[in-house]
């Protein structure tokens, strides 16, 4: 996944060729000047011609350089503004420097100035603040959730289920004693029956909110676990050093899961193949088999892990032509 | 035969105690965590330790792991893990210490008094018992998985006796549980090893280990 991302080393190399075309240009007609006999000195012209669109070029590459596309617009129109005052002043000198209009010029951009500087600028760091806020709670929300979750699954077994467990158990040696009295050993019976019908649900209903394996073993043993389950061949290639955080394994596993389960439920009897990494900050997730491919990537199942995973600042990319597999990929920022 | 148990919760430890001894089973230590599990062996060299999955501190796995230092330190201990949950891997992990005297079941198979009390016998016999969810787990889903596998050979009857023969019951006790003659089941059983290749003996345990062996080979 990481070749998906678009180099940016290679635009130096390319920045200085773009200049060589222009240098070699200017160089000519400084020639053809000297050999028409050094009169007056019109490249200069020529030289000005081809520094506007180049500083504007400049500028626009400087302002793209900001992250936020905001940021780009405001530096965008002062990187423009600069350029050509410049240029205006530089033509004002050329041209024997009588009365000063390039005033006028510079003053349109003042003004420009003036407004992104007192209103613009504010404004955007307002609204800066307010983003880091709204990702710093989110997150802060969604770890809170996971924490949650997996303190319910504790307090289950520690509280509920451990005493239907000792209910049961109870019933059971009262059963034993009853040996003589079939009838109520039959009502003790269907009672210790009933008990053991709760543990067993209350277990279902656990291991959906927090797969206990998931929070003792961490993420390589719970989808090992996973794959041993699930009715298909898969191959489970795990490479994460360090344990992420819970918010962000609980999601991985459930993508795992889900696709997993799609897996033997639309692809019976292919191969699947299972591969997590884990580097710069990033948690990836591919799950690929070689079935009949045509999976409806808007089924509720993959909606909703998509959902899950752009709550994460995460993503989720399901590819199935018909008859060459289903791949489903997600990758999740995961910072330790 | 002398019995530790470990268990965090008091209500169950101390049902578990009354109940092995009401079934004449001494229980000469009890603990409460993974430190105090290896404590007590080392003190009482009992013949089989009972114990939890999650045990305090960390409340994870560490019922296991100290379940697995005690079966090194003292490899004739026989252990019986009890588990909330049907993890294969932890069932496995138990069963790469050696197949001779481990068991895995859930907690709830404590209510099932006269079938608890058989497994723990087993198991303290150097016995092998796996709750019937893990195994029926791994039967059924390598079942599903592969087209081709021998299990697919298998009648629907002869499944559940191979289930219950992965839970070390024997042959009368399937016949109960089935419902069918002891013939019937000895026919099923010799079914069984043919459609699965396995040398049939007449030894229960070594016919358990041949059918754990076979579900680890596959999973």
């Amino acid at each position: 996944m990481s070749d998906q991302r678009p180099s940016v080393r290679a635009r130096p190399l390319v920045e200085r060729v773009a200049l060589l075309p222009p240098a070699l240009l200017l160089a000519l007609t400084v020639l053809i000047w000297m050999l028409t006999g050094l009169g007056y000195f019109w490249p200069i012209w020529v030289a000005i011609g081809l520094a506007i669109p180049l500083g504007l070029l400049g500028a626009v590459r400087w302002a793209r350089r900001r992250a936020r596309q905001r940021d780009r617009a405001v530096a965008g129109i002062e990187a423009v503004g600069v350029v050509m005052s410049v240029a205006v002043v530089v033509i004002w000198l050329v041209t024997g420097m009588g009365y000063f209009w390039p005033v006028w010029t510079m003053l349109g951009f003042t003004a420009l100035w003036t407004v992104s500087w007192v209103i613009v600028r504010p404004k955007q760091r307002s609204l800066e603040v307010r983003v880091d806020e709204l990702t710093r709670t989110r997150s802060g929300v969604l770890d809170e959730q996971a924490s949650q979750l997996r303190r319910i699954e504790r307090d289950l077994h520690d509280g509920a289920q451990a005493r239907l467990v000792a209910l049961s158990m109870q019933l059971g040696r009262a059963e034993e004693r009853l040996a003589d009295n079939p009838e109520t050993a039959a009502l003790v019976r269907a009672a210790r029956q009933e008990a053991t019908a709760a543990i067993a649900e209350l277990r279902d209903l656990a291991r959906g909110i927090s797969p206990p394996v998931l929070a003792d073993r961490g993420l390589e043993a719970a989808v090992q676990s996973l794959a041993d389950r699930t009715g298909a061949t898969v191959s489970v290639n795990v490479d994460i050093p360090r344990r992420p955080p819970p918010v962000v394994e609980t999601a991985a596993y459930f993508v795992v899961a889900e696709s997993l389960t799609n897996a033997a439920k639309h692809a019976p009897g292919a191969a699947v193949r299972l591969t997590m990494w884990a580097e710069h900050g990033e948690l990836g997730i591919v799950v690929a088999d070689d079935g009949l491919g045509g999976a409806d990537p808007d089924g509720s199942g993959l909606t909703g892990l998509r959902q899950r995973l752009e709550a994460l600042d995460g993503w989720l990319q399901v590819t199935s032509p018909v008859g060459d597999g289903t791949t489903i990929r997600a990758v999740l920022p995961c910072e330790w | 035969m002398r019995v530790v148990i470990v268990e965090d919760h008091a209500l169950l430890r101390e049902g578990i105690i009354a109940l092995l001894q009401e079934n004449d089973i001494e229980v000469v230590a009890q603990a409460q965590d993974a430190d105090g599990l290896l404590r007590i062996v080392d003190g009482h060299k009992p013949d089989l330790a009972i114990c939890d999955v999650r045990l305090p501190p960390t409340f994870t796995d560490e019922g296991i792991k100290a379940a697995l230092e005690a079966r090194r330190r003292h490899p004739e201990l026989a252990i019986l893990v009890l588990s909330q949950y049907v993890e294969p891997a932890y069932s496995g992990e138990l069963l790469a210490a050696g197949e001779s005297g481990v068991g895995y079941l859930l907690k709830e198979r404590v209510s099932e008094v006269r079938t608890f009390i058989e497994a723990v016998q087993r198991v303290a016999a150097g016995g092998t018992v796996l709750d019937r969810e893990v195994v029926s787990a791994l039967v059924s889903e390598r079942h599903r998985s592969t087209a081709d596998t021998q299990l697919d050979a298998l009648t629907s009857r002869e499944r559940e006796t191979l289930e219950l023969i992965a839970q070390g019951r024997s042959n009368a006790a399937i016949a109960r549980e089935l419902v069918v003659t002891l013939g019937a089941v000895e026919k099923h059983i010799s079914n069984i090893f043919a459609k699965l290749d396995l040398p049939a003996t007449n030894d229960d345990h070594r016919r358990v280990l041949a059918v754990l062996t076979y579900l680890r080979a596959t999973s």
